[in-house]
């Protein structure tokens, strides 16, 4: 894994994986060759969301288009539906999340990952998405307004 | 077996969080209905200030801890203190096996949360029946 990017907002810190792209709803989207794409939750959702209790990803085989919910997860504090950040078919889902779903939390850009995508336009998709610096910019906007409504 | 050995409680004090409500309802549960001869409350809070009477009753007793989240706070303050942990549990875990018993509020738990508190206390209770067998 690459060098991480990290913003500090009142007490939270988020990590920022900078080796991949990012979806602006936190999915993290890793590009590994031979149109395959790695994806799973960032940092900054996987804190905002909690401890994770159920994580469930479509199927070996679904079709997904670039925003279509293709994982949902749940945590004590809320639902999080997973927006695929890339179009394609699901080629893989991560087998330990059934037992370890805190996985997720514990380690999101690496043993947490969701699932992998056989991506059918990944260039067109990269274009849509954030790079690490930009995400964290959207980040600490939505951290800084979340601050402000306190 | 000793019918006297007592047994500690130490909840999450996550105030202000759902879960940590939970644990602490469980609790109460726990040692003011389900086995109030055997349970003893213990407040996090005291532990983490130090408080000689709460450092005692958990030194001198097998504690069962109950964490709101996976932080932990309650099993880890006790092990900190240098001392040891019974049977830990958490209202995640809890959840894990009972998913549609979601919990929603803080200072009032919706019926969801206060089944939970429940399920999650008799589990409890039954640790504390172990460990009073001297099974823990």
């Amino acid at each position: 894994m690459g060098e991480f990017l990290e913003l500090t907002v009142d007490k939270f810190t988020f990590r920022f994986a900078t080796d991949r792209y990012y979806h602006p709803e936190g999915v993290w989207a890793l590009p590994e060759g031979e149109g395959r794409v790695r994806i799973g939750l960032s940092d900054f959702a996987q804190q905002s969301g909690g401890d994770v209790a159920f994580a469930e990803v479509k199927p070996v085989g679904t079709a997904v288009a670039f925003g279509d919910e293709v994982a949902s997860v749940e945590t004590m504090k809320t639902d999080i539906v997973v927006p695929a950040p890339v179009s394609g078919t699901v080629a893989e889902v991560n087998p330990a999340l059934e037992m370890s779903p805190e996985a997720i939390n514990e380690d999101p850009y690496g043993e947490g990952w969701l699932a992998v995508i056989a991506a059918t336009d990944w260039e067109a998709d990269r274009a849509r998405l954030l790079d690490a610096q930009a995400y964290l910019e959207r980040v600490r906007e939505i951290a800084e307004e979340e601050m402000r409504k306190r | 077996m000793s019918p006297n050995r007592r047994v500690m409680i130490v909840p999450c004090s996550g105030i202000g969080k759902t879960f940590g409500t939970v644990s602490r309802e469980a609790a109460y549960t726990v040692v003011e209905d389900l086995r109030p001869d055997a349970a003893e409350l213990v407040a996090l809070s005291l532990l983490v200030l130090g408080d000689e009477e709460a450092r005692a009753a958990v030194a001198e007793h097998p504690t069962v801890t109950i964490d709101g989240c996976r932080l932990a706070c309650a099993t880890k303050m006790v092990q900190e203190s240098g001392l040891p942990v019974a049977r830990s549990f958490t209202v995640l875990d809890a959840f894990r096996k009972h998913r549609d018993l979601k919990p929603e509020g803080i200072s009032s738990l919706n019926l969801e949360g206060q089944k939970l508190a429940r399920v999650l206390a008799e589990e409890v209770a039954e640790a504390v029946d172990e460990v009073v067998r001297g099974e823990t």
